[in-house]
């Protein structure tokens, strides 16, 4: 058991950090509008291009076959350089582990270098009006036609579906069966969807509502096959939940931000002790995640703890930096006493749809509960 | 980077919960709350060598780190071991003469200690030796030159007990065994440690104890570990504990990293002095207050019986709440973190 890099993560970290420090550009607009859109598909393309914009993935497919670690590393360097937040967060961190463990070759070539360059922006569709944390609940379907599929129905809470080109999600293509039976993975263009951008509670439009009216869908657009999407649909989101959702750089660099907040605001020991504790919680994700990695141990349901912990971390990290800032912390890059131009204000609001979304918190310790402590349904 | 126990730090850990199993069990630590054996399993524990586990191989110790044993100490905890193991198995290797070393590996010398913070020696009747600090030194002193008097709490099987040197004894009546109270800083991180690690094991306990009440006890027609009230209290019971033992882990890794090894590569790698403090502080509060929770849901979902002195659930209790005050408790170390994190303006995370 050690904490020591090798030198060849020291020289990853030395490169990555050498680059970003060169090319992170300035705050880009929000990514949830069209100009900001394209600024951040640009970004996505400049990674690309020095081939970091999906590190872990095999040389083929544009990545440079990081380990998990490199991995971490990767990211921890990303978030501490102020880069912009990742359009492409969920093809590359959601969709991508389905389709490397479920895709076909031809899927895999089709879909992964474009996804890589920003060339695709996928959107999900898992939720629904009625299919939210019970996402087993899914009635949107599936009629199967000549050669493929027709998708019917509604979808919600469709994270980037606003602007983005592609989407994955579950249908019932069995009508007969019910629950997590007869569900299948659908990747389908969003050019053909009815898409409805919903003001969310920071004002942007970060999601949408999908409206389905027999899109139809080719047969080579399945992931894997028909009636297995449950299976292959939890696979990803065990990824949601888990590291590749929110890995430890990201809240180590808001911890980072926050301590260096809190000392040009002398803040009262109350206030102090709170921030010092979010400091070592995230240390505390950081150093979890490093024995987890090392353990080589598949996170399966324990990836649910880390979820409810980062989620909630990230929410006291956020109100701690407006307790901070007082008055002023509440506002937004409008205004010209906004601090760090709002970044605060919007992390907050950002923060609040962590317990939310990938499963609810209170479905997390349920999970937790049920799979890991083995307590009865 | 391998943040993972190596196959033999898992093998004594293992080793270390079988033996305890075996010759610990929750009987014989409520037998030595009472009069009967004080310290169950210390002669098999002798046996595995725990006790000369950090003793230097010269002494014909095991020369081991402190990461290669700190899950020997979650285990004393998770059996809620009475004696004072970390004050002889820890504390003493570090601070005793060369020549009392071999008995410390045989298991025949037991020691307890009243240093740094500490105004009680925790099981000081039990203890052969006990190493006092005094006026800026450190002495060892053997029992029949101290008077101890019993200071009962809560803890019926970790007893407190004042030291007072007996008129009668000399300046020191062991001349080799002064060490300055700047030998036991060291020390003391690494016992500070080690008790973070038993108070992991503590709450592991507890955490199962309570995962098997609440499958078995029904009530209202169900067992009551499947309403979601008692689930989410568990679940944030096991959160706290999953992210509160891998800071017990990188502190003993930093301690470690600075034990023995002298090449300039190797200092180059190793914790400064501010991580290995705040990696120090930081395990013991957070093993302290995930093992406070986890006594304070054990008890609420045991309910009525477990609010009694017949079930063995009051023994983990005491232990948390001993353990937790003992090594500088929470809100010492806390404030510790407090200056260390927003006062060091050359913050850094390790590695």
């Amino acid at each position: 058991m050690n904490l020591e890099f090798t030198r060849a993560e020291q020289d990853f970290r030395a490169y990555v950090r050498g680059w970003l420090a060169e090319h992170v550009p300035a705050r880009l607009p929000s990514m949830d509008t069209a100009g900001g859109f394209a600024a951040h598909r640009d970004w996505e393309r400049r990674l690309a291009g020095a081939r970091l914009s999906v590190v872990s993935w095999p040389h083929c497919y544009g990545g440079r076959a990081a380990s998990l670690i490199e991995w971490l590393i990767f990211e921890e360097e990303y978030w501490a350089a102020g880069a912009p937040a990742r359009l492409g967060q969920n093809g590359i961190f959601l969709l991508a582990p389905a389709l490397f463990a479920h895709g076909t070759t031809a899927q895999q070539d089709r879909f992964l270098p474009r996804m890589a360059c920003g060339d695709d922006i996928w959107a999900q569709a898992w939720s629904e009006p009625e299919a939210g944390s019970d996402l087993a609940s899914v009635r949107a379907r599936a009629e199967r036609v000549d050669g493929g599929w027709r998708l019917h129905g509604q979808k919600t809470w469709s994270s980037r579906a606003s602007y983005a080109d592609w989407a994955f999600g579950l249908f019932r293509s069995d009508p007969a069966a019910t629950r997590h039976h007869g569900l299948t993975y659908f990747l389908f263009p969003l050019d053909q969807v009815d898409v409805r951008p919903i003001a969310q509670l920071d004002g942007r439009h970060g999601f949408a509502e999908l409206f389905l009216d027999g899109v139809f869908v080719p047969d080579d657009q399945v992931l894997g096959a028909p009636g297995e999407g449950w299976r292959i649909a939890m696979a990803t989101t065990s990824s949601e939940r888990g590291l590749t959702l929110r890995s430890p750089g990201r809240f180590m660099a808001t911890a980072d931000r926050l301590v260096r907040l809190a000392r040009t605001l002398d803040p009262d020991p109350v206030l102090a002790d709170e921030i010092a504790r979010a400091w070592l919680d995230a240390e505390a994700y950081r150093l979890h995640t490093y024995h987890a990695v090392a353990a080589g141990a598949d996170l399966g349901p324990a990836a649910s703890m880390g979820k409810v912990f980062w989620s909630e971390l990230d929410v006291r990290m956020h109100t701690l930096a407006l307790r901070l800032l007082g008055e002023r912390g509440l506002l937004d890059a409008a205004a010209p006493d906004a601090p760090d131009s709002g970044a605060w204000l919007h992390g907050y609001l950002f923060s609040l749809a962590g317990p939310i979304y990938a499963g609810t918190n209170e479905i997390q310790r349920t999970i937790i509960a049920e799979r890991v402590l083995g307590l009865p349904r | 980077m391998d943040f993972a126990f190596t196959d033999d730090q898992l093998v004594l850990g293992s080793t270390v919960r079988q033996v305890l199993a075996e010759h610990c069990p929750a009987r014989a630590v409520r037998e030595a709350g009472r009069t009967g054996e004080r310290l169950p399993g210390w002669p098999q524990l002798a046996r595995i060598g725990m006790f000369g586990m950090l003793v230097a191989e010269r002494h014909d110790g095991l020369g081991l780190r402190l990461a290669d044993t700190i899950l020997a100490f979650e285990e004393a905890g998770r059996a809620a071991l009475p004696g004072p193991v970390v004050e002889t198995a820890v504390i003493a290797p570090g601070l005793l003469p060369d020549d009392l070393q071999d008995r410390l590996v045989k298991g025949s010398l037991r020691v307890s200690v009243r240093l740094g913070d500490q105004v009680y020696a925790p099981d000081a009747d039990l203890a052969d030796l006990l190493i006092v600090e005094h006026d800026g030194a450190i002495h060892v002193l053997s029992s029949d030159e101290v008077r101890l008097t019993p200071q009962p709490g809560v803890d019926p099987v970790r007893r407190l007990f004042s030291v007072a040197a007996k008129a009668s004894r000399g300046d020191s009546s062991r001349g080799d065994g002064v060490r300055s109270r700047a030998q036991a800083v060291p020390v003391l991180r690494a016992a500070t440690v080690a008790v973070a690690a038993q108070l992991i094991g503590l709450a592991r306990h507890l955490l199962e104890a309570s995962v098997a009440h609440a499958k078995t006890r029904t009530q209202f027609g169900a067992p009551i570990g499947s309403f979601q009230a008692v689930k989410h209290q568990l679940a944030d019971v096991a959160i706290a504990i999953d992210f509160a033992a891998p800071h017990v882990y990188a502190a003993a890794v930093a301690i470690s990293d600075g034990q023995g090894e002298t090449d300039n590569l190797r200092a180059a790698k190793a914790a400064g002095e501010a991580d290995i403090l705040r990696a120090v502080s930081a395990a013991k509060a957070a093993a302290g207050e995930a093992a406070a929770l986890a006594a304070r849901a054990a008890l609420q979902v045991h309910g009525a019986i477990g609010y009694t002195e017949e079930l063995d659930l009051r023994l983990w209790l005491a232990r948390v709440w001993s353990l937790t005050s003992a090594y500088g408790d929470t809100a010492l170390h806390r404030a510790r973190l407090r200056a260390a994190i927003l006062g060091d303006p050359e913050l850094r995370r390790h590695p």
